[in-house]
């Protein structure tokens, strides 16, 4: 009985996820990799608003576009752009970074 | 009561339900390799990443099918050792294929369970106001002295809501035997769950929750269950190594008492067989 409860939640949130998918309403922020490190090294933001990144990496080599206090972590081919979705930011600074090369400088998005 | 305060009590209560869902139906085994809060986070495509999972017992049972250990050997004084090789198949989907070892006290290394597993998640982060993802896997119980059932599934979703610096993930577990002893039987239930806290990249807090719960129809007194209750620090080493430890508590008498978990892992890209994953999708 159990079981089949949870099938059933399950099948409805996936049925209905594309209706209470998050709205991604502000215009995409952008961050290039290239030369062994991230344009802009400083991003500033708007703070409690969500808000959209497309991280590019025009670098010849694999990166991870990685930031441990927004819980983000994504592997990115050579020439791959890639959409990155957050919640509203409460004031701060927040870390971000190339988790396969450590000696990549690392930045920062300011919320404000 | 704030936005955020409601969405974390939201999510914490949710845990809680499933916890007490659990505890509902009758427990039965704990996964003793495998003390591991699955996040929705997959690895990367074209990313490998080796892993070993360890537990000790450090205060168990001295009979055999008690606490965690299923078979003939007491869980007292029980070594358990997983190694793990996982690679990223698409920037949503992974595999993995897994080594399960055992040392009962006394008595030398044991080849316990092979596995293999696939594991996903829906959509990409932040699309979905919990982000979900799913779990599969068969395992080839090798010794009986461990476990009887000869094959056996286990699916689990994925929950995983990030709260600020908080992020809380929840597993249901459902398990079948699929050949061996066991085989008529219906689905066990079990969870995994974790709260966790990124203090530094390096150090951080969190704590983790895991039981069995045996057929979703039957029914065990609770004393007889196995909940455990598992304050963790993980982060970063040198090296990229990535670490989650900490001691284990049973908090009923079925479990085992006292046992310590610790968990190291590193990745490494290797190349990609597939190209990216559209963004307009959500499987694949």
């Amino acid at each position: 009985m159990l079981f089949r409860l949870a099938l059933v939640v399950a099948a409805s949130i996936l049925l209905a996820a594309p209706a209470i998918a998050r709205p991604s309403d502000s215009a995409p922020i952008e961050i290039q990799f290239k030369d062994h490190r991230f344009s802009p090294q400083t991003l500033t933001v708007p703070a409690s608003r969500p808000i959209v990144l497309k991280v590019t990496n025009a670098s010849n080599e694999a990166i991870e576009f990685e930031s441990f206090k927004l819980n983000r972590e994504i592997a990115m081919t050579p020439g791959q752009t890639v959409t990155v979705r957050l919640p509203a930011l409460s004031p701060g600074s927040y870390d971000f970074y190339d988790d396969f090369h450590q000696d990549v400088p690392e930045g920062s998005i300011v919320a404000k | 009561m704030n936005r955020p305060t409601i969405r974390a009590l939201g999510a914490i209560s949710s845990i809680l339900i499933c916890l007490l869902g659990a505890a509902r139906v009758a427990c039965a085994q704990v996964d003793p390799w495998e003390f591991e809060v699955y996040p929705y986070a997959t690895e990367g495509r074209g990313v490998a990443e080796i892993e070993t999972d360890n537990a000790v017992i450090a205060s168990g049972h001295g009979h055999g099918g008690e606490g965690t250990a299923a078979g003939d050997f007491r869980s007292q004084g029980m070594w358990y050792n997983q190694y793990e090789l996982t690679y990223g198949l698409t920037d949503r989907i992974e595999a993995s294929a897994y080594l399960l070892m055992a040392q009962p006290s006394g008595r030398g290394y044991w080849y316990a369970v092979t596995e293999y597993r696939l594991r996903g998640r829906l959509f990409d982060p932040g699309v979905l106001p919990i982000d979900l993802g799913w779990y599969a896997e068969l395992e080839w119980h090798k010794t009986p002295q461990f476990d009887n059932a000869d094959i056996e599934m286990e699916l689990r979703p994925i929950l995983e809501e990030d709260i600020g610096r908080f992020s809380f993930i929840a597993n249901p577990i459902f398990e079948k035997v699929l050949k061996g002893v066991g085989v008529n039987q219906g689905f066990e239930f079990g969870y995994s769950a974790g709260t966790y806290y990124r203090w530094t990249r390096y150090l951080s807090p969190g704590i983790e929750f895991y039981g069995g719960a045996g057929l979703i129809d039957g029914t065990d007194p609770l004393s007889s269950q196995q909940h455990y209750i598992v304050p963790v620090i993980w982060g970063e080493l040198p090296h990229g190594i990535e670490y989650n430890l900490g001691p284990g508590i049973g908090v009923t008498r079925g479990s085992d008492r006292v046992l310590v978990k610790f968990n190291f892992e590193l990745e490494q890209f290797i190349g990609a067989l597939f190209g990216p994953s559209s963004e307009q999708g959500w499987f694949f």
